[in-house]
Parts: C-alpha cells; sequence; structure tokens
C-alpha cells in the first residue's frame, strides 16, 4: 500500500480543474466511445448519399419532359445545405448521446463527482460539441459540394465564395443545433424522448405549420430554430441570415439555460 | 472529516433521511451500517453533491461538496461500480477524471496498478466483472489522493482475495490520517475492519460509537456463572439489578441448573465482585460475547419493528 502514501500535492492548489480541466475531460470522453466515430462517419455518408440523391433529381427534372418541375442551374453547395435537413439528424443524435448516453449508463453520476457544478458540467459539454461540430459541419457542407458538383455538372454554379460560405453557415448551424438538443436533453435525460423530440421539434412542426396554409403558421414555423437556420444558411427568408443566426441562438440559449435550471433542481 | 448537520431528504411524503447529525473523524475507518432503505447510499450521494439535501447540510472539512475546485483531491468515492460508460476503456475513464480536476496523467497508471487493473486498463469497461468494476472504483476513488474516502459496499463482487485486500487498503489509508467512511451489509467484515460505526435506520441515528461499545451494549452479552452457592448469587444479582445502570433492557437472571446461571445485562467484572462481597464460592466465570451481527441486529431491529428508532448508544 506504500503507492498510496503520497504527502497530498498541496503545491498547484489552484492549477487545473475548473472549466478547462471540465472541457479537457469532456473531450476525452467524447473521443474514448464509439458512436461519436460512427456518427461523424456516418453523417458524412449520408451526406454524400443525400447529396447524390438531391443532385441527381435536379438534373433530371431540369432534363425530362416536364417543365413545370425545372430548378435551372442551381448553387452546388445548395445541394448540401437542402441535404442536411435529414443528415443533420446523425449529428444531432451524436449531441444527444453526450448528454443522455450518461442518464442511460449512469456515468452521469461519475461525471458529476469530477464536476459538480450543473452550470459548468453542461457548459463543458457545451463548449466541446461547439468545438467538435462547426468544423464537422463545415466538412458536411465540403463532402456535399464535392458530390454534388459532378453530378450536376453544366446544372451547377460553383462559386468558391459561396461554397465556403454556406460550408461555415452549416459548420454555425450545427453547432448551434447541437446545442439546443444538448440542452433538451439534459431536460429530459432520456435519449428516445430527446431525440423524437428533437425530430418533431425541427422537422415535423416546422413542416406541418408551413403546409397548413395560413399566414399565421407560416409565421411561426419563422421563427422555429430549423427554419431560422435554413434562412440563415439559404439566404431566403422574410429576415436577413443574420437575424436568422440570432434567432436560433437564442432558442439554443433559451433550451442550455432551462437544462441548468433542471441539472440543478433534480438529484443526478 | 465529514460532518453532517440535520441532514435530511425527503421524496414527497416519504423521509429518506432524518435529520441526521454526526461527524466523521479522521484517521479511522468508519462502518455505515443498517437494513436495506435506512438512508446509507442516499446519505452518501448527498456528501458528494449528487442529491440535494431537503434539509441540514453535509460538509467535509467544513465546505460543501460544490465548493471545492478539485473534488476529486478532496473526496474519493465509490459509490456504484458501474457508474462508468461501458463503451470506454478503464483508462480512458481514469484519464477523463485525472483532467477533469488538474490531477497528473501519471497517477493513472498508479492507481491503475495499485488496484491491479494495469492489464485490462484498455478494455471496455463494459466488459469487467462485478470485481473488476469495484476495482476501477476503487482506482477513481483514489485517483486524486484525497484525505476524505467513501466506499458503499465496496467488498460487493470481490473474491476473498479482494475483500482482504479491500480490508487492508481500508485500514492503511485511515492509518495514513484519512477519513474512510465505507457502508457494509456484513458485519463480520465491519467487525474486522472498522473502528468506529455509524448505525442507521429509517433514516435516523441509532448509534455511533466505536465498536466494541456497540457490542458491548448489546443485551445478547451473557456471563456464565457456576457456584455451589448460585441460589444465594442469583438472589445478590437480582438486588443488585436496579443499580446496573450501564446496561439496557435490566438484568436478568436464569437459573439454568442447580449450579449454574446466566446473567444478561450486566458486566462480568461486577458478577465477579458481587460474588467476593457476597462469599459466594466461584467454580466457574465466563463472558459470552455478542457478535457485532448480533449486536447488530438487536438496534436496527427495534428501528425495522418500531420505527421510531432506539435509544441512541452515545459514545
Amino acid at each position: 500500500m506504500a503507492a498510496t502514501v503520497r504527502t497530498r500535492a498541496r503545491g498547484g492548489e489552484r492549477a487545473g480543474g475548473g472549466l478547462p480541466g471540465a472541457v479537457a475531460a469532456e473531450w476525452t470522453k467524447l473521443w474514448s466511445v464509439r458512436s461519436t466515430w460512427w456518427g461523424l462517419a456516418g453523417s458524412a455518408a449520408l451526406m454524400g448519399l443525400m447529396s447524390l440523391v438531391l443532385a441527381s433529381s435536379t438534373v433530371s427534372n431540369n432534363t425530362n419532359e416536364i417543365a413545370s418541375d425545372d430548378q435551372g442551374v442551381v448553387p452546388v453547395s445548395g445541394v448540401a445545405v437542402a441535404s442536411l435537413d435529414l443528415v443533420q439528424f446523425v449529428v444531432v443524435a451524436v449531441a444527444i448521446l453526450v448528454i443522455t448516453g450518461e442518464y442511460a449508463t449512469g456515468s452521469i453520476r461519475s461525471t458529476l463527482q469530477w464536476v459538480p457544478r450543473r452550470g459548468r458540467m453542461l457548459a463543458s459539454k457545451a463548449v466541446v460539441l461547439a468545438a467538435v461540430m462547426l468544423p464537422a459541419g463545415a466538412v458536411l457542407g465540403a463532402v456535399g459540394t464535392a458530390v454534388a458538383g459532378p453530378v450536376l455538372g453544366g446544372w451547377g454554379r460553383f462559386r468558391a465564395v459561396v461554397a465556403v460560405d454556406d460550408a461555415l453557415q452549416m459548420g454555425v448551424y450545427l453547432a448551434l443545433v447541437s446545442l439546443l438538443v444538448l440542452g433538451i436533453g439534459a431536460m429530459l435525460r432520456s435519449t428516445a424522448g430527446t431525440l423524437t423530440t428533437a425530430f418533431l421539434f425541427l422537422l415535423v412542426v416546422p413542416m406541418l405549420l408551413v403546409n397548413a396554409g395560413s399566414a399565421m403558421g407560416r409565421h411561426v414555423a419563422d421563427a422555429l430554430p430549423s427554419t431560422a437556420g435554413r434562412y440563415l444558411m439559404n439566404g431566403d427568408g422574410p429576415y436577413p441570415a443574420g437575424a436568422g443566426a440570432a434567432i436560433l441562438a437564442a432558442w439554443t440559449v433559451a433550451a442550455l439555460w432551462g437544462g441548468v435550471l433542471v441539472l440543478r433542481r433534480r438529484d443526478a | 472529516m465529514i460532518a453532517l448537520r440535520g441532514l435530511t431528504k425527503r421524496y414527497g411524503d416519504r423521509t429518506a433521511v432524518d435529520g441526521l447529525s454526526l461527524e466523521v473523524a479522521a484517521g479511522k475507518v468508519t462502518g455505515f451500517l443498517g437494513p436495506n432503505g435506512a438512508g446509507k447510499s442516499t446519505t452518501m450521494r448527498m456528501i458528494v453533491g449528487l442529491d440535494r439535501p431537503s434539509a441540514g447540510a453535509a460538509l467535509v472539512g467544513g465546505r460543501r461538496y460544490g465548493e471545492f475546485r478539485h473534488p476529486l483531491r478532496e473526496v474519493g468515492a465509490l459509490l456504484e461500480a458501474k457508474a462508468v460508460h461501458p463503451g470506454r476503456s478503464a483508462r480512458r475513464h481514469l484519464l477523463a477524471m485525472a483532467r477533469s480536476n488538474g490531477i497528473a496523467a501519471g497517477r493513472v497508471e498508479e492507481v491503475l496498478a495499485l488496484v491491479g487493473l494495469e492489464g485490462v486498463a484498455g478494455k471496455r469497461a463494459g466488459s469487467f466483472s462485478l470485481g473488476m468494476g469495484q476495482r476501477l472504483g476503487i482506482a477513481g476513488a483514489l485517483l486524486g489522493d484525497p484525505g476524505v474516502l467513501l466506499f458503499d459496499e465496496p467488498v460487493n463482487g470481490l473474491d476473498p482475495d479482494g475483500v482482504l485486500w479491500v480490508r487492508r487498503l481500508m485500514r492503511s489509508l485511515a492509518a495514513e490520517g484519512r477519513t474512510v467512511f465505507v457502508s457494509s451489509h456484513l458485519m463480520s467484515e465491519m467487525q474486522l475492519t472498522a473502528d468506529r460505526l455509524v448505525v442507521i435506520g429509517r433514516g435516523r441515528l441509532i448509534a455511533d460509537a466505536p465498536v466494541a461499545e456497540v457490542i458491548a451494549a448489546s443485551s445478547r452479552n451473557s456471563v456464565r456463572v457456576r457456584s455451589p452457592r448460585a441460589a444465594e448469587l442469583a438472589a445478590r444479582v437480582r438486588a443488585e439489578a436496579p443499580r446496573a445502570a450501564e446496561t439496557r433492557g435490566g438484568v436478568e437472571v436464569v437459573r439454568v441448573s442447580a449450579e449454574e446461571l446466566v446473567v444478561t445485562g450486566m458486566p462480568v467484572d461486577r458478577v465477579g465482585w458481587l460474588a467476593f462481597e457476597a462469599g459466594v464460592p466461584l467454580l466457574e466465570l465466563s463472558e459470552e460475547k455478542a457478535s457485532l451481527e448480533e449486536a447488530y441486529m438487536e438496534l436496527t431491529g427495534a428501528s425495522v419493528e418500531y420505527g421510531a428508532g432506539a435509544a441512541a448508544v452515545e459514545a
């Protein structure tokens, strides 16, 4: 037992720990489970597939006999943005597991012993997710653009500035949406419940509201995070792209705040 | 040192921990006993801030757990062996843990070697047996070299070698001046490991005393006396009974045979002196000590039966 007989490290009392320590721990944890690697690889594969399908469909629409479905020449990176509607859920699943996976396995009780401050614990997860999802979104944008370009051929319009801009906006969107579902996950704690909520909230509800056809429904849909995110990336909304980013960010902050409140109130 | 001050936890109208006040001293192994559902785990969870007390406070060195910048360097806890992501290797788990509290990465290999997991450190924790999971939990508790250690049922799932190892570990940690607070339902194990016992029942304190005192206070301690003038001695003991204040439950004298008495509720020394004073010759005078298990059953039996709990054995 001699190995445990160590004078307790009095030096460096202020060193390490805190938020930087919590972030370092979350970084290590994120990359030491397979689901992260599978999820990110899967999202890239799905992005390639979706871009292939959407680009092919654009080409066939433009070349078939029916004139009404012609889309003309489209921006190549726009195909990647459109593919994100579906691809985002693979990324969202990775983000959700960062918190709900810990509740499912009981490891949240370890995490909270290491980092007992609830706000700091969730903040450290948010920092790591943002740091991963921002570049991941940009990479996904590049993948989608790279696949769509050759398929579209002359029906695609490629401008490097637009492609880079779109890729960065996809990064911003995915980072913010990941933090949004992180907050929801902290409130709901269940993987299935959080994924279902995210699916309804990001895809089904806005679609129903728009399809209902009423002006009211459309206004409500415009205020929802995924619609705001699409206006951010496409720049074709009733408000500027910056406003779309602000609306999305507001939802994200609200969800994270809710998550912290629930974490503080409920036992682990 | 751990200090509980009126610590209370209510779930709806059920009170799991009911105004618990006690101190767990450094340099000792303090056993934490009580029937299932007595509130042991809830108490430990409140000490490390996983559960929020409904009232009162749990303090470590005068501070709440959440106030520490490096909690793992202050308190090491093994609460549930399986609070580890099953897909993560033991080494990565401990490495993340070390990073969170500014602990040198080299310490990870040290504690892995200490608990004997260095050979399987790269394996997924989900593939571990219960005993290996316990060892990983103990490695985590020791990682920050903390002055206070909490162990909830640490020998669960360990083989006899492992049980012996944990017992020695607890003893050596206490000998180094650390506070060791360990819950268990294995009384024989506690009798060997603990210096002091805290017994709770239905969330309330039943006893907080050195192990020897808890056993001494048991009414199942008895004195066997053999004497040719047994009847005379029995009368003497009964006459003395009201003054035998050190035992609860009064004094009982049973005449087993013509020459033999069994006295409960009176220490052996006292019986010997009474015989001497009465001039009664003794052929045999022997003490039969209750085991910790018997003493414990007696203490908690009352709490289970009557709920309110028996009188506390004050140290």
